[in-house]
């Protein structure tokens, strides 16, 4: 493996040269993207061009067919690496929820916290029955690793975490409801704060309105907004141009699976340069 | 009339006089020994080749083993149960040389078959939960089997139990085959209870009857336990 790649200034999550066929039908045609740090992209494109393929690639939900994703010094496309702990650090909120039904609104913004925080706890005590084991023979005592918060805590901890999100989305009084009696606005705010809740370095959002209610796609796009407002990295696919156009950094307009046309906001709508992007714009607005 | 209530007393005479009804609860017993324990060990083995089944397909050893489980599951389902208890007790056994009781032949038998068929209950249970539910729980960082443990065999449960049922009625109605190993199950003992007096209405009335109400009472704990799931699944 080759050593741990470094990320240029401010980049987050770099794309390059990303290609996905499945089988014969090549999808993504060599992508590159850098997502700098406090971002907001929108993708926007025509059906089918491979917005979606784009975004699962990006945590590897979709292993690439060729080329790199680097994060955290890794390159995550690369199968060796163990994606499950890149992937706590990195959201998606699908455009069909995907609360699990099996579990309240609070077990599902505490599952994963509680899983990794409890994984971790015995990853430490199993290290450390090894040292103590090595020390039984050793001169020089080796020191104790400190032990990180027991599951109780976690748990504790995670719930408070839980109820606080609950509460800046105004749903702490559905903490313990299942997932089937909430309406999609909620359904979808709470897959948000579900992400939120392992304070991911980047959030990844699949067409997060489309599946809503007119009345329901403010809420959703609100809280995305003040997302942006307070600095979290995101890309997010999207039909919502109005939507698109007052929150992104920048616009990148995907066609024929590749990135046809890139700009900030204000360039790209009023201005845009390549002909399939005005085409589709024309179709849009 | 008369007939039938002379019918009743050899009947009666056979079952409680001479002691036909230790013969018939010797067969009950035998019957339900070999449902359940057969059932027992189908889950075990269907289950874990259900798992086989599920698991991603990125590794050699998964997909030999998911071949393997291909014939096993194959040969079970595309064979009468009949001539697998025959096979087993009147082929493999001499051939293996070992000696074993009827009894634990079908059992293992019927253990073999279930697991054929549990196994596809169970992958069918599993892949009927939407996948969106598996993407989610990989999304937020957990591995697959913590993500299967802990999002999608909960929610399949509740489409397995209630065919797992029915596949444990299928199993109780199928033990009256064994009688062709020789071993005395409810329907063996209701027809010697009838070949002692050549009168076969009511042994066989009754045979019925008795399979009726087990399956009945099988049925009725089916429902409940379905019901219990269900309450999961409401509002608090
Ligand atoms: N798992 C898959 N297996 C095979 N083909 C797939 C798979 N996922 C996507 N595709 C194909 O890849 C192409 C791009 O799909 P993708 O879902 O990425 O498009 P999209 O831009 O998100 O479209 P939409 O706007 O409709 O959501 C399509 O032709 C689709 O049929
Ligand atoms: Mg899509």
């Amino acid at each position: 493996m080759n050593a741990p790649y470094k990320m240029p200034e401010g980049i987050i999550l770099s794309a390059q040269n990303l290609k996905k066929s499945f089988g014969d039908n090549e999808v993504l045609r060599g992508l590159n993207l850098d997502i700098r740090n406090g971002e907001v992209i929108a993708i926007i494109g025509p059906s089918g061009c491979g917005k979606s393929t784009f975004l699962r690639c990006l945590n590897c939900m979709e292993d690439p067919t060729s080329g790199s994703i680097f994060f955290d010094g890794d390159d995550i496309a690369d199968v060796r690496i163990n994606i499950n702990t890149h992937r706590e650090n990195i959201g998606m909120v699908f455009q069909q929820f995907n609360l699990f039904n099996n579990k309240t609104v609070i077990e599902n913004i505490m599952l994963a916290p509680v899983y990794v925080g409890v994984r971790n706890y015995r990853q430490a005590k199993r290290k450390n029955g090894w040292i103590k084991f090595g020390n039984l023979f050793r001169k020089n005592k080796k020191d104790l690793l400190p032990l990180p918060t027991t599951p109780a805590q976690v748990k504790k901890q995670a719930h408070e975490r839980a109820m606080q999100l609950l509460r800046r989305i105004g749903l702490e009084e559905k903490a313990t409801v299942y997932p089937s009696t909430l309406s999609g606005g909620q359904k979808q705010r709470i897959a948000i704060v579900r992400a939120l809740a392992m304070n991911p370095k980047v959030m990844l959002f699949d067409e997060p309105t489309s599946a809503l209610d007119p009345e329901m796609v403010g809420e959703v796009l609100d809280l995305i907004k003040e997302l942006a407002n307070e600095g979290m990295t995101m890309v997010i696919v999207t039909h919502e141009m109005g939507f698109a156009r007052e929150t992104a950094d920048r616009i990148l307009f995907m066609d024929g699976g590749v990135i046809a046309e890139e700009a900030p906001p204000q360039e790209f709508f009023s201005n845009p340069k390549n002909e399939r992007t005005k085409e589709f714009l024309s179709k849009v607005l | 009339m008369g007939s039938l209530s002379s019918a009743w007393n050899v009947f009666y005479e056979q079952m409680i006089t001479k002691g036909g009804y230790k013969t018939a609860l010797q067969g009950l017993f035998t019957t339900i020994e070999i449902a359940v324990l057969g059932l027992v060990i189908g889950i075990i083995l269907g289950t874990l080749i259900a798992l086989v089944k599920v698991m991603p397909k990125n590794n050699p050893a998964v997909k030999i083993g998911s071949v393997i489980c291909d014939v096993y599951v194959g040969f079970f389902r595309g064979t009468p149960m009949v001539v697998q208890l025959l096979l087993g007790y009147f082929v493999l056994l001499p051939m293996l040389g070992v000696s074993s009781d009827a009894v634990v032949v079908a059992i293992i038998i019927f253990g073999l078959n279930s697991g054929a068929y549990v196994s596809e209950i169970m992958r069918a249970g599993i892949q009927s939960v939407d996948p969106g539910q598996l993407e989610a729980g990989r999304a937020v960082g957990l591995p697959f089997w913590p993500a299967m443990l802990k999002i999608v065999i909960p929610q399949s449960i509740k489409n397995i139990l209630p065919t797992l049922g029915n596949e444990f009625i299928v199993l109780i109605k199928e033990t009256s085959v064994v009688s062709f190993i020789a071993v005395v199950d409810l329907t063996k003992a209701f027809k010697s209870i009838g070949d002692a007096t050549y009168e076969y209405i009511l042994p066989y009335v009754m045979l019925a009857l008795v399979y009726l109400i087990l399956v009945l009472f099988v049925t009725y704990l089916i429902k409940l336990m379905e019901r219990r799931l269900r309450r999961n699944e409401r509002t608090v």
